[in-house]
C-alpha cells in the first residue's frame, strides 16, 4: 500500500487535509467552511482533482463529520468540482463519497443538494 | 391556551467577513438552550450566517443591523438584515428575491441555482436560494433609497386550543 501525495491546508479554524492511498483519495474537512477560507477551499480541491487525474483514482472519500458549517460560496466550490468531474470521460471520472454526520443538521440537506447535481457519481452516508 | 415565550435580539455590526461565524455561533449557542427544536435553531442560524455573507461582500457603508424573532417553541422566526448598498446591487437583489417567492419548489430552484453557479464568479443568489430551501423560511425585501431589509421568516404553526 502506498500513500505518496499530502495535500493540506488550515485557515482559522477550518483545516482541509488529502492523502492518496491505492488510487483512492481520502479528504477529511474540519471546522467552519466559510467566506474567509473560499479562496483556499478553491485552490485544495482544485488539486484534489489535478491528484485524481494524475492517479486515475477511482474514488474520492470526502469525511466531512467534523465540519461544524459551511456556507453558500464554499459549497458553489464543490459544485465546481462536481460538475468538472461529471464532465470527464473514461479513467478521467471518479465516484465521490461525502462522510457525514447526522448530527451536524446542514449536512443532509445541503449534501443531498449536492448530491442531485451528479447522482451517478455523488454518494452520502450517515 | 399557554403563550411560547419569544426571545430576540438586535445587533449593529461592521459587516466583515471573518464576523459572520462569531454572529452564527452566538445565535446557536444562545438559542440552543433555550429551544428545544434544535433543527429550527439551525435554520436561524444559516439564515443569520448566509444575510450576514452577503452584506460582509456587497454592503456599503460600515453598519448592518440585525435582528432575530423566535418563538421559544420553534414555531415562528424573523430574522432581518438592515443596510445600504449599490443599485447595481439592489437590483440584482430584487430579481432574484422575485424569482425566488415566485417558485412552488424551492429546492428545485436551489439545486437549479447550484448549476448555474458553474463557471461564474458573480454574484449568484444561491445563499438565498439556500434560506428558502434548507431553512424553509420566505424571503421578502423593502426597498427605501440605497437602503436595503430582507426579512427571513416563516409563519407560527396552527396552535391547538387547550
Amino acid at each position: 500500500m502506498s500513500n505518496d501525495w499530502v495535500e493540506s491546508m488550515r485557515e482559522n479554524d477550518f483545516t482541509a487535509q488529502a492523502t492518496t492511498t491505492n488510487r483512492r483519495i481520502q479528504v477529511s474537512l474540519t471546522g467552519t467552511a466559510d467566506l474567509t477560507v473560499k479562496t483556499q477551499l478553491d485552490h485544495f480541491l482544485h488539486e484534489v482533482h489535478t491528484e485524481a487525474q494524475r492517479c486515475l483514482a477511482e474514488e474520492v472519500t470526502v469525511d466531512v463529520r467534523q465540519l461544524e458549517f459551511m456556507n453558500s460560496s464554499c459549497l458553489k466550490s464543490f459544485v465546481w468540482w462536481i460538475s468538472t468531474v461529471q464532465e470527464q470521460t473514461g479513467d478521467g471520472k471518479y465516484r465521490i463519497v461525502f462522510v457525514s454526520s447526522p448530527s451536524m443538521y446542514w449536512q443532509r440537506r445541503s449534501l443531498n443538494a449536492l448530491a442531485c447535481l451528479a447522482n451517478e457519481i455523488i454518494s452520502v452516508q450517515a | 391556551m399557554q403563550e411560547s415565550p419569544t426571545l430576540s435580539f438586535g445587533l449593529q455590526i461592521q459587516p466583515q467577513s471573518r464576523m459572520v461565524s462569531i454572529v452564527r455561533r452566538f445565535v446557536e449557542e444562545s438559542f440552543e438552550k433555550i429551544v428545544g427544536d434544535p433543527e429550527a435553531v439551525f435554520r436561524v442560524s444559516l439564515a443569520v450566517h448566509e444575510l450576514l455573507e452577503n452584506a460582509a461582500k456587497y454592503a456599503v457603508g460600515d453598519k448592518t443591523g440585525l435582528s432575530v424573532h423566535f418563538e421559544s417553541n420553534g414555531s415562528a422566526a424573523s430574522i432581518t438584515l438592515t443596510n445600504q448598498t449599490t443599485p447595481e446591487h439592489i437590483e440584482r437583489l430584487r430579481a432574484c428575491i422575485a424569482e425566488i417567492q415566485a417558485s412552488d419548489e424551492p429546492v428545485a430552484l436551489y439545486r437549479d441555482m447550484m448549476r448555474r453557479t458553474f463557471g461564474i464568479q458573480e454574484e449568484s443568489g444561491l445563499g438565498l436560494a439556500r434560506i428558502r430551501a434548507e431553512g424553509e423560511l420566505n424571503l421578502s425585501l423593502e426597498i427605501d433609497g440605497c437602503m436595503v431589509t430582507i426579512v427571513a421568516s416563516c409563519l407560527p404553526t396552527r396552535r391547538t386550543p387547550a
